[in-house]
């Protein structure tokens, strides 16, 4: 992939702090990014990748920060965009919040972290629980030479290190549906599809093994069992732990999990989904002064709002942003799709125990209204 | 960065490193470092602490010395005579019993930029590569690569590269891949790493433990490699077959590519391929960052290109978000218009209709462009909308619409009637000049259907004073050229006095052209009514998958290509006449080059380029040397934009001048000479001889007559 050097700029185009890995791109073509990135906004015409000269901008934005990797090669975009999200999760993983004033208060740890993220424009080690092991926070005020290099950075299970341990060993299992829905301004469903994830919250000491049973129709399917409701998942996709071959043999999920917070597997289920909630909406406008919105939703609630407005008007179009919708619903899956059971064998033989909490919420919900 | 009292910050720094009190306390010592590290992010110039900075560097607390290290890197391209001092500290930490600090130490001093580091850092990098902690290995490996890089053009170091392929077996997976990286660097010159059968089983065999961008980037590496039977193709796309539904969408396109090229011979399995990447593919189009998102979207054009139908039914994907950004509506717009077929183009046509009226002009213009694109094939329904659209009475709207037409009549002439009904109704007239070209054109074009269409051009010949664009007034010219040859008995004459020598020239053709007769002019200017290339139904030809296989996956498809929407109507407005007119119109009125200077060339360059160049054209002037002072031949060269490398001075003879410009892309390398023997013609008059890269025959006729003008005007002055 190779990126020549990563920036964080602010808004105004400003380096907060950079990282020169490879040196064959001159430092200060960082100042024609800002330049070229308002010359496009002028236009209308913003676009990821910009180029000055044989030099290639990668971009992105987060909160009030730029992140640019620069190349000079014909190097994998997706890959580079992909470094730059994993540079933001990182961060994101050791401030809460990444934003300048968290880049300005920890720059110690951002050159820490931004030389074993990468080296020589080459990924090395980017999973912020190894990271998180050797390169601590608050923690190395004066500890001689205690930081060693982590088992786990050469360890076969590269997401788990050995000897954790816990008291009570437990496991959180957090099932959760977005529903994305687009309606049109005359009331048809245009798209509609539920995109799932499965979050786990490990506590278990040693190297456990465990195995996720779940109501998955091509694993009943293939054990021949077709009591009860069963769901049919495409775009399934699993976090590294998870071994690949033996799911895509019998549909096993079986893996050693990562200590503490990580997402399992996420998967999306296209089937046409009745939108749960259901919104209709009247906007008039009865002068250019008055305008009356009724948004009328489901059963319980209707809004009804007038807005006098100034009798200034605007000769351009206005917009005509659609109804956003938020909601949660906890206990419950749209899909239908159950944990049946989460097995944990550990070699000490230890009892966990597992806990599963359902939750369906509003992924990209919205309905468009007319005007 | 100068910055107001920066040098007693520096000051104050360096008395607070140096006092031993401060040493003595750590935390307050590493505080001070601390700051220092600060004042140089903030584009401090703190080189003049390098000493004390090496000082601390001998400390047992890591992140104290991965600062210091820091520091040094930054400055040891300024200061290598300090930095050579440093390197004493950073051999020793090399050797530490801490692996950390032992990779940490080689790192950061093979990441010295400067010269004659090689020396010192070899021999850790060796041992380096032997050492028991991988993660010091991982370090060495690509140590190698950094240190080619310092001395580019010395000798591969035979030794070295063979250690490098023997560490493809570490089982440390990040050195395996760093090695390829390394191996790649350095052997770039060869062609890079070579990927023989064994090491491209080794790797397949490992890919299972590698994390995703090692996979992506082996992936890449394995398109090096041939299999050398089918059997041995089909094993390994058997074992990379899991990849091609990675979680990772890098991953499944990298996989992807590889199935691509390894079957280029079996093109069920490509389709194959294809097919079942679809998903994947499709999901990172709905990724929820959109810098993804347009990688997926770019990469699904291309996949399109091959195999128009694979995502026809996924059209609902397509359909823009209100709060995306234009380029990924752009993009989702440009998808929407290849995927419609019988089924959906009602839907496509309601979704792409809402878009016109996007507060963006960008947008909404854009997506009147896809319309118009889409009524190639489906004209009734089309029209239906855009004629809508006109009574929104909106300046912007009006405008792409208008333009619309005008390629829709020129690629689809069957529907030329509806256009005519309907721009004759149409009340509004456009108001940017694209806008107003293209209605020129169509009442040009196709005034004998439009009733009105002689006093709408009227309108405009009236206003032709406050015209600003020459553009439009070219347009009005031909136009009224066109409408008088259909409808003789209007047209006219509105010859005002213009400053734009285009428009000027542009006027006289069309004068003399009249001059000549009717029938004469009408030979010239009307040219076919719509693109003859055209059949009815403008599918797209289905492109061989080779045709875009070698830059998938790239950043190619990401930038390769404008916004194609726009530059479509640009590039379906290259209308027939001026065509025609082109090639009548040989010397007498040459149409303008720019000159420009651009940055200097050195002498060494002009030198090597005279050299290497061949002389295209080789012309006597017809008149002498201008017998001006140095200077103001000089000065009046340069005031044409060209620009003076050397010339022999007064009166020696022969007389030569170097001279040299930019114009259009191309570079311009002339030699003036004069009184030469050999060459013939020289004695008396000036001989101007010109080279070129790359060749543009027009730009040098633009040039030599711009030369021409100004030397004799030049003589005209002296004498």
């Amino acid at each position: 992939m190779s990126a020549s050097a990563v920036f964080v700029l602010d808004l105004k185009g400003k380096v907060l702090i950079c990282r020169n890995y490879k040196g064959d791109v001159d430092m200060s073509e960082i100042d024609h990014f800002f330049t070229l990135l308002m010359q496009q906004e002028e236009e209308g015409l913003v676009c990821p990748v910009m180029s000055h000269g044989n030099v290639h901008f990668l971009w992105i934005k987060h909160s009030n920060l730029y992140l640019v990797a620069t190349t000079n090669k014909n190097s994998n975009a997706s890959l580079v965009y992909a470094f730059l999200y994993k540079l933001v999760e990182v961060f994101t993983e050791y401030f809460k919040e990444l934003e300048e004033e968290s880049i300005q208060d920890n720059f110690v740890v951002v050159y820490e972290l931004l030389d074993e993220l990468m080296d020589f424009g080459f990924p090395q080690t980017t999973d912020s629980k190894i990271l998180q092991e050797y390169i601590t926070q608050k923690g190395n005020k004066l500890e001689v030479a205690k930081t060693k290099v982590p088992t786990t950075v050469t360890n076969a299970v590269s997401w788990r290190s050995e000897g954790i341990k816990y008291k009570k060993n437990e496991v959180f299992i957090d099932v959760i549906e977005s529903i994305n829905v687009l309606v049109n301004a005359n009331g048809s469903v245009m798209s509609s599809d539920i995109v799932g994830s499965i979050k786990l919250k490990t506590m278990l000491s040693g190297m456990p093994e465990l195995r996720l049973g779940l109501n998955d129709r091509m694993l009943f399917a293939l054990t021949g069992r077709d009591k009860g409701k069963s769901v049919a998942m495409e775009d399934v996709k699993f976090h590294q732990c998870v071994r690949l071959s033996r799911f895509e043999s019998d549909r096993t999920i079986s893996f050693i999990p990562p200590d503490g917070e990580s997402e399992l597997m996420s998967y999306r289920i296209n089937t046409h989904v009745k939108p749960l909630i259901w919104i209709e909406s009247v906007i008039e406008k009865f002068s250019h002064s008055r305008v009356e919105i009724m948004v009328k939703g489901g059963k319980e609630f209707l809004m009804r709002a007038h807005f006098g407005l100034p009798s200034v008007e605007n000769h351009e179009l206005e917009g005509r942003p659609p109804i956003t919708v938020k909601f949660e619903i906890p206990y419950f899956t749209v899909s239908g799709i159950q944990v049946r059971y989460m097995k944990i064998i550990e070699k000490s033989g230890y009892q966990a125990l597992p806990w599963v909490r359902y939750i369906t919420q509003s992924g990209d919900y919205q309905l468009r209204t007319n005007s | 960065m100068p910055y107001f009292g920066s040098e007693e910050m520096v000051k104050e720094l360096k008395r607070a490193l140096s006092n031993p009190n401060v040493q003595a306390d750590r935390l307050r010592y590493k505080n001070y470092i601390t700051k220092v590290i600060r004042y140089m992010t903030q584009g401090l110039d703190v080189s003049a602490l390098f000493m004390d900075m090496v000082k601390a560097s001998a400390t047992v607390d890591i992140a104290q010395k991965k600062l210091v290290y820091l520091y040094m890197c930054t400055y040891a391209s300024d200061k290598p005579d300090l930095a050579l001092l440093a390197i004493n500290t950073l051999r020793k930490d090399c050797a530490d019993p801490n692996p950390m600090v032992r990779g940490l130490a080689l790192r950061n001093m093979c990441n010295f930029r400067m010269p004659g580091m090689t020396e010192y850092i070899e021999q850790p990098i060796v041992a380096g590569l032997r050492d028991k902690a991988s993660y010091v290995r991982r370090v060495a490996v690509l140590g190698c690569a950094k240190m080619h890089s310092l001395q580019p053009n010395t000798d591969i170091d035979g030794t070295i590269v063979n250690e490098l392929y023997a560490l493809l077996r570490d089982p440390d997976p990040v050195v395996v891949v760093n090695c390829l990286r390394a191996l790649e660097e350095i052997l770039k010159d060869e062609g890079g790493v070579v990927i023989n059968k064994p090491i491209a089983h080794h790797l397949l065999n490992r890919m299972k433990d590698l994390d995703s961008w090692a996979q992506s980037e082996v992936l890449t590496f394995l398109l090096r490699y041939r299999p050398r039977s089918d059997d041995e193709l089909f094993d390994i796309l058997s074992l990379l077959d899991s990849f091609l539904q990675s979680a990772h969408a890098h991953v499944a396109v990298a996989t992807l590519r590889l199935f691509l090229q390894l079957a280029s011979a079996h093109p069920a399995v490509q389709a194959d391929a294809l097919l079942r990447t679809s998903a994947p593919l499709l999901a990172t189009c709905g990724a929820a960052s959109r810098e993804l998102r347009f990688a997926g979207l770019c990469h699904v054009q291309q996949v399109m290109r091959s195999q128009p139908g694979l995502f026809g039914t996924h059209y609902k994907r397509f359909f823009c978000g209100y709060s995306e950004p234009t380029y990924i509506k752009f993009r989702k717009m440009e998808i929407l218009v290849e995927l419609v077929n019988d089924e959906n183009v009602a839907l496509v046509l309601e979704e792409l209709r809402s878009y016109c009226t996007d507060v963006s002009p960008e947008l909404a213009q854009a997506a009147i462009a896809a319309i118009g694109r889409i009524a190639r094939t489906y004209s009734e329904k089309c029209l239906d909308i855009l004629t809508g659209l006109l009574a929104l009475k909106q300046d912007h709207i009006t405008s792409a619409v208008i333009q619309t037409f005008r390629d829709l009549v020129w690629f689809c002439p069957q529907s030329t009637a509806a256009v005519c009904q309907t721009v004759e109704a149409c009340v509004d007239s456009p108001q940017d000049s694209e806008g107003k070209q293209a209605l020129l054109w169509l009442l040009g074009e196709h005034g004998d259907q439009i009733s009105s269409a002689p006093y709408v051009m009227e309108g405009y010949i009236d206003g032709l004073k406050t015209e600003l664009s020459s553009a439009v007034k070219m347009e009005l010219l031909t136009a009224s050229v066109k409408m008088f040859l259909c409808r003789p008995r209007i047209l006219r004459g509105g010859n005002v006095e213009e400053s734009d020598v285009c428009v000027r020239d542009r006027a006289l053709l069309c004068y003399r052209l009249l001059q000549r007769g009717v029938e004469e002019t009408r030979k010239v200017v009307t040219g076919p009514k719509s693109d003859p290339s055209m059949s009815v139904l403008t599918g797209r030809q289905e492109e061989p998958i080779s045709q875009w296989a070698s830059t998938f996956n790239t950043l190619g498809p990401l930038s390769g290509r404008g916004l194609c929407l726009q530059t479509a109507v640009i590039s379906a407005a290259d209308q027939p006449s001026s065509s025609a007119e082109k090639e009548l119109l040989p010397d007498d009125t040459e149409e303008e080059i720019s000159l420009s200077l651009g940055p200097p060339l050195s002498h060494e360059t002009f030198e090597k380029m005279w050299l290497d160049l061949e002389i295209l054209h080789r012309q006597t002037l017809g008149f002498p040397r201008p017998r001006t002072a140095p200077d103001t031949l000089q000065a009046a060269l340069q005031l044409v934009k060209i620009q003076t490398l050397a010339f022999t001075p007064g009166d020696t003879v022969p007389w030569k001048a170097y001279i040299y410009t930019r114009s259009t892309g191309t570079l311009i390398l002339a030699e003036l000479l004069q009184g030469d023997q050999q060459a013939p013609g020289s004695d008396e008059s000036l001989v101007v001889s010109v080279k070129q890269q790359p060749v543009n025959q027009h730009a040098i006729r633009g040039f030599v007559s711009i030369l021409k003008s100004v030397l004799q005007t030049l003589n005209v002055d002296s004498s």
